[in-house]
């Protein structure tokens, strides 16, 4: 653009005018800027935000190979020592079986009760219907310090010593609702003329509950499992304040930290942690999306979504 | 068959009662649980931010003094001020990332959206403490930004603001929380038609009155649950604080924290956790709307 102004200005070089204008000509660099922009920049930005997530875990588990006590390059040479004494540490192995312990429990219970509570609040009509959805969907609002205090005095008032059980119990509370939601969201989009078209072809209740409203509600049971276990085991606020003595892996790792001692430790382990709850998540969504059928990349977004929403 | 037909009394009575009881029949696992380890613990936290009940008073009863204690003690309002500061900047922070990202992916990743939305979701299964530590590791005055910073030449000296700081909460807390405040911002972009935005373009929209009057306004009710699913937990963060703040960075979850475990006053510890309900309560009703402000008519 700018060369055929400056031609139409009579401005050219020596040979303007005498040579045949190029086919195409080259747009002006704030056009190719803008090009550009619009085509890499969002990549790019996308790009940094996940590097931003996942970076500092990764130099993470990096570091947990390196052999010094200090997290500075250069890079003190290659060792897996962190490892065994992550393993030999019994403090730690016991807040890992107690986390698995109590996340293994509160999942399925999560799982059960967040299903009996989405069923009448998304299919029956009586008149407590919306006081009960509110106060399914509460401990999802209200923040889990102010849940964690209020568990902390009534179990003191109560005269229960703080233990595994009562962190359990307090999990349970904070995490069934996120279940509740899920199957609520998959109900809400259940065509109820096929339950109806059992029913005419003989069906008794518990078949139609069994072949065709479990298998229909089987992605967001499997989503809220997952996400129930994932949710006890990290769960920080709850166990730090209801656990006692008894640590859990979350907080296991903060009163490491607060006291600054063998920190590679904690890299080792937080790296073998890490791996196993991506892998879980990764092979759990690879089996759903294989189960469902979902082929193309909308209908296994969609399949994403509906364990987020 | 007549008798098929026609229900006694007392068997329409009895189908009446099942219907009405049967929501109940439901609920009466989840709601007993909700009762019994959620309502009843709130009950006990108002009734005892109400009551002396600290290590040092032996007096009992009824009592305004944790309130009292709590608005009349500068310190207070000193670690209220940094907390809204600190968690409004980082929400702020994240809803300047989250809104572009939540855009490019729902409209222009096309064969990125899928893998990008997973790698969002899949950051939230990571432990939460584990990311804050590993942040600590990166910020230290040792660690691997200021190694990069000072060979590069950018500083001789290590920066120190960059860890147990106000900077380093505000950034680890945007890290934690920034897939979360862009999933439903995308899950609201998504529902949007594209063709909307070609009508506008058609009908001589610019690229900002696009943005104003279109995406803004029906991208809203993500904001708003964005807004509702994040600060109210940055508000009441105590973790990120401990572990990647300093002096100057307490916030009020640290304050109830050492409340509760550290000095063992009870009473005021219930009495700040009172208020910091009250105060998301404030939060998400404001942030609702906020969010009904810009609907299109």
């Amino acid at each position: 653009m700018r060369k055929t102004q400056a031609s139409a200005a009579g401005l050219a070089g020596p040979a303007g005018g005498s040579r045949p204008a190029p086919a195409r000509a080259r747009p002006p660099l704030k056009l190719r800027l803008r090009r550009a922009v619009s085509r890499f920049g969002g990549p790019v930005f996308a790009g940094v935000v996940i590097a931003l997530l996942y970076g500092p875990i990764i130099v993470l588990a990096a570091f947990s190979f390196n052999n010094s006590i200090v997290f500075s390059l250069p890079w003190a040479g290659f060792t897996t020592k962190w490892y065994s004494v992550a393993f030999g540490d019994a403090n730690l192995r016991a807040a890992l079986i107690n986390s698995i312990w109590v996340a293994a429990i509160v999942a399925p219970v999560s799982v059960v009760l967040g299903t009996l509570s989405a069923f009448p609040i998304t299919r029956f009509h009586f008149k407590l219907r919306g006081a009960a959805a509110m106060l399914v969907a509460a401990p999802l609002v209200i923040p889990w310090l102010v849940i964690a205090v209020s568990g902390q005095l009534y179990f003191h008032f109560l005269g229960v010593d703080l233990s595994q059980v009562t962190v359990l119990l307090m999990q349970i509370v904070v995490t069934f609702p996120l279940v509740t939601v899920l199957v609520a969201a998959r109900l809400a989009r259940f065509d109820r003329t096929q339950e109806e078209a059992a029913v005419d072809l003989g069906a008794s209740q518990l078949q139609v509950l069994r072949y065709v409203l479990l298998p229909h509600l089987m992605p967001a049971l499997a989503a809220g499992f997952i996400l129930a276990f994932s949710w006890s085991f990290n769960n920080f606020e709850i166990s730090y304040f209801v656990s006692g003595f008894n640590q859990l892996f979350p907080v296991w790792v903060y009163s490491t930290l607060r006291h600054a001692t063998n920190l590679p430790e904690v890299n080792a382990i937080a790296t073998l942690v890490s791996g196993a709850e991506v892998a879980l998540v990764y092979l759990a969504w690879l089996f759903f999306t294989w189960r469902s059928g979902a082929r193309t990349a909308r209908e296994k977004a969609d399949a994403l979504l509906e364990a987020v929403r | 068959m007549a008798a098929e037909a026609v229900l006694s009394a007392r068997q329409r009575w009895q189908a009446r009662a099942v219907r009405r009881l049967r929501p109940f029949g439901f609920l009466f696992g989840p709601v007993g649980v909700l009762l019994a380890l959620f309502v009843a613990p709130l009950v006990l936290l108002l009734i005892m931010s109400f009551r002396y009940d600290s290590l040092y008073i032996t007096k009992t009863g009824f009592t305004l003094a944790n309130f009292a204690g709590i608005f009349t003690n500068p310190a207070y309002r000193t670690v209220a001020r940094d907390t809204l500061m600190m968690a409004t900047t980082a929400m702020l922070l994240q809803l300047a990332i989250a809104f572009p990202l939540a855009y490019f992916i729902a409209f222009k990743a096309r064969r990125w959206e899928l893998p990008v939305l997973l790698l969002l979701v899949l950051v939230d299964e990571l432990n939460p403490i584990v990311r804050i530590y590993a942040w600590r590791m990166l910020l230290g005055r040792d660690g691997l930004i200021n190694s990069a910073l000072q060979w590069v030449g950018l500083t001789s000296r290590p920066v120190l603001w960059l860890l147990f700081s106000k900077f380093s909460v505000i950034l680890v807390l945007s890290m934690s929380w920034v897939n979360y405040t862009t999933l439903p911002m995308y899950a609201a972009m998504k529902a949007i038609n594209p063709i909307v935005f070609e009508t506008a373009t058609d009908l001589g929209a610019g690229w900002f009155t696009r943005w104003r009057r279109i995406l803004l306004p029906l991208a809203a009710p993500g904001i708003f649950v964005a807004i509702l699913l994040v600060y109210v937990p940055m508000f009441t963060d105590f973790a990120t604080p401990a572990l990647v703040g300093g002096p100057s960075s307490y916030m009020l979850g640290n304050q109830v924290a050492d409340l509760m475990l550290e000095i063992g006053d009870w009473g005021t510890g219930a009495a700040l956790s009172l208020l910091m309900l009250a105060a998301t309560a404030v939060i998400s009703v404001a942030a609702y709307f906020l969010s009904r402000l810009n609907q299109l008519d």
